[in-house]
């Protein structure tokens, strides 16, 4: 087994130390940080969305995943800044919006995107829209990826498209919504880019609004 | 000929069709409405002058009370005793004047002091003590509160089961009295089902992991960390469960004894297994970790007492369904019709005949909040069409209706229910 297998199957089972362990061995060896993105990182966690499509992995064994990838990339970013061969996937503001506190599903979103080779800036909960513009101006964002749990909240998503287009930086910025109230026709109608369904298809749609715009 | 509420759930609990479809609306924390709502559908309905507060009769959802008078005018026919203490460890007494999101007039409990933070949220405390550490949080804007996880830093060697319970206890002499009162007053002066809101029991209910009651919450009682804990520390999980099933079979058979024939159903558990599109922990999990505890629980009811048992599990449950039922759940509830693989029809026709249905009547994410009246009535009539057919049916919206949801809707739903026969 390589080392980028044992990467991937110790982030795929959970295995938070051991994850770490392997990584740390891996650049003592000599693997450039960027390498374990591609190699490891990316089709662990493409494997662990299938597994959550198809029923094998439920919360628990996500957010198991989850921590064991962000074992190995919170020792990784620190070394990828400056290297000019890193190419982001693309810069990614999320947050739940205002009034909003839930945060899991947003959560393995972020982490799922992060794994995927996008830059996260993670405002957290209850994020008001002025949030959202002053992070997008701050890091140049290519995407806002907004979440909700509630009928009473998600209408300020519409608030967040409003802002940036009050902003001026409607025309720079993709915005995907998501969460347990959110549908595709919802999406369309506060004039949303784009809509994920769950967290595996909103890494897909991330990746489609980036290469679109 | 017309049936009393009564005899109208009890067939329907029975699975046999009555005169017309049974309605809920406040038996339980989780089949209520929000106080927002509550006032302004009073009002329309004119039965408060402008400005009469309302109760708010559970602080977390902030629900409001549905006195009798609201009862009747929406066709509900089961009252319901709930417990007299609150997630926040005060008790439902002592009733002031207060207010939360909005101007909204409400009463609210003696213990329900908050603070606002500079940016507008509310802080909520623990047995309603102000020097305490807030256990939960209204966010500007919000109309509920969320728990404010307060995690000790976890050291494996150091998790000790009791740390975990400290918020389990026997009910209380006082508690049991209260039911005893409540549901013989129910029971002999109404001619309504009675349900017993005995929620408490819940195992591993993620409202109450993060310990809203309690002052200085120990063990694991950050949310993530605890859904990680019933595959990563299963055994851990395992001894709480087998602790927390002695001290609920020990609470009912206390209420048994407060209770006896004097009720209809209880609602016993509140734990969600199931998220939007697909059950929240697997088929597997369940059956290892929770069902052997809902066995025994509901044995022991349907061995000792008349009550049919009553789960409440949001979310897409269609694949933990059948072991629910083998679990010895008579009735599932809310019936998240707009989570995965929720069909009403497809539900009524596998599983119809073995569990009764009770919530699911109209979809509160998209329709109720936010269609036309038509199209509540329209929906309504087409869920009716498919769960009412040979009983089994207690109408309610899935979950509590909650803020902003118009007022001319939720009319038009259970005006739609009462008018809707099966036949």
């Amino acid at each position: 087994m390589s080392i980028f297998d044992e990467l991937q199957q110790a982030i795929i089972d959970g295995k938070a130390p051991v994850a770490k362990e392997v990584t740390e061995r891996a650049l003592g060896e000599g693997v450039r940080p960027a390498e374990l993105f591609p190699n490891a990182i990316v089709p662990a966690m493409n494997e662990v969305g299938r597994r959550m499509r198809d029923c094998e992995f439920f919360i628990p064994e996500v957010l198991i995943a989850a921590r064991a990838a962000r074992a190995a990339t919170d020792i990784l970013r620190p070394l990828l800044v400056g290297d000019e061969e890193v190419r982001s996937a693309g810069t990614v503001v999320c947050g739940t919006v205002k009034g909003d506190l839930h945060d899991i599903g947003k959560n393995i979103v972020a982490m799922m995107l992060e794994s995927a080779g996008f830059q996260i800036v993670d405002l957290g909960v209850d994020v008001p829209p002025e949030k959202v513009v002053a992070a997008v101006r701050e890091h140049g964002a290519n995407v806002v990826a907004m979440s909700a749990l509630l009928t009473t909240t998600m209408v300020n998503m519409k608030a967040v498209i409003d802002a940036l287009a009050a902003a001026g930086l409607r025309d720079q910025v993709k915005v995907m919504v998501g969460g347990a109230p959110v549908t595709e026709s919802w999406a369309q109608s506060i004039g949303a880019d784009g809509y994920g369904k769950d967290a595996s298809a909103a890494v897909e749609t991330a990746r489609s609004l980036v290469a679109a715009a | 000929m017309t049936m009393t509420s009564r005899e109208r759930v009890e067939k329907t609990l029975n699975h046999t069709e009555p005169d017309r479809v049974a309605i809920d609306l406040g038996a339980t924390n989780v089949t209520g409405m929000h106080v927002r709502t509550v006032y302004l559908l009073r009002q329309a309905l004119r039965l408060d002058a402008p400005g009469t507060p309302v109760k708010v009769i559970e602080p977390v959802q902030m629900l409001g009370e549905i006195k009798p008078d609201l009862l009747e005018a929406m066709g509900g026919d089961v009252v319901t005793v709930m417990g007299a203490g609150t997630t926040f460890g005060f008790k439902s007494e002592g009733w002031k004047e207060g207010s939360a999101f909005d101007s909204t007039p409400l009463l609210v409990p003696a213990g329900f002091n908050t603070i606002p933070e500079a940016n507008g949220d509310l802080l909520m405390y623990p047995e309603g003590d102000r020097t305490a550490a807030a256990s939960a949080r209204m966010p500007s804007g919000g109309f509920y509160f969320d728990s404010i996880v307060r995690q000790p830093p976890l050291d494996e060697s150091k998790l000790r089961v009791e740390d975990n319970l400290e918020e389990f206890a026997v009910i209380s002499d006082e508690e049991a009295a209260h039911f005893a009162r409540e549901s013989e007053r129910l029971f002999k002066k109404t001619s309504k089902a009675v349900m017993l809101n005995f929620s408490g029991l819940s195992l591993g209910n993620i409202a109450r992991v993060p310990g809203p009651a309690l002052r200085n919450p120990k063990g694991i009682r950050d949310i993530e960390e605890w859904y990680i804990s019933l595959s990563m520390r299963r055994d851990f999980v395992q001894r709480i469960f087998e602790r927390q099933t002695e001290i609920n079979l020990a609470s009912l058979e206390k209420l048994h004894q407060a209770v006896g024939n004097n009720a209809h159903v209880i609602y016993w558990t509140g734990t969600d297994f199931g998220a939007q599109s697909g059950p929240f922990v697997s088929p597997k999990m369940y059956r290892d970790l929770f069902m052997p505890f809902h066995k025994q629980i509901n044995g022991w009811i349907h061995q000792h007492t008349p009550w049919k048992t009553f789960i409440h599990s949001c979310g897409s449950v269609w694949a933990l369904l059948e072991d629910f039922i083998a679990a010895g759940f008579d009735i599932l509830n809310p019936v998240q019709i707009s989570a995965a693989d929720m069909d009403p029809c497809k539900l009524k026709e596998r599983f119809g005949d073995r569990v009764v249905f009770w919530g699911g009547g109209v979809d509160t994410q998209r329709v109720l909040p936010f269609g036309t009246e038509d199209e509540v009535r329209s929906q309504v009539r087409e869920n009716l069409r498919a769960f009412a057919k040979g009983g089994g049916y207690v109408f309610n919206a899935v979950h509590n209706i909650q803020a902003l949801v118009p007022v001319p809707n939720v009319i038009a739903m259970y005006k739609t229910a009462q008018e809707f026969s099966a036949n």
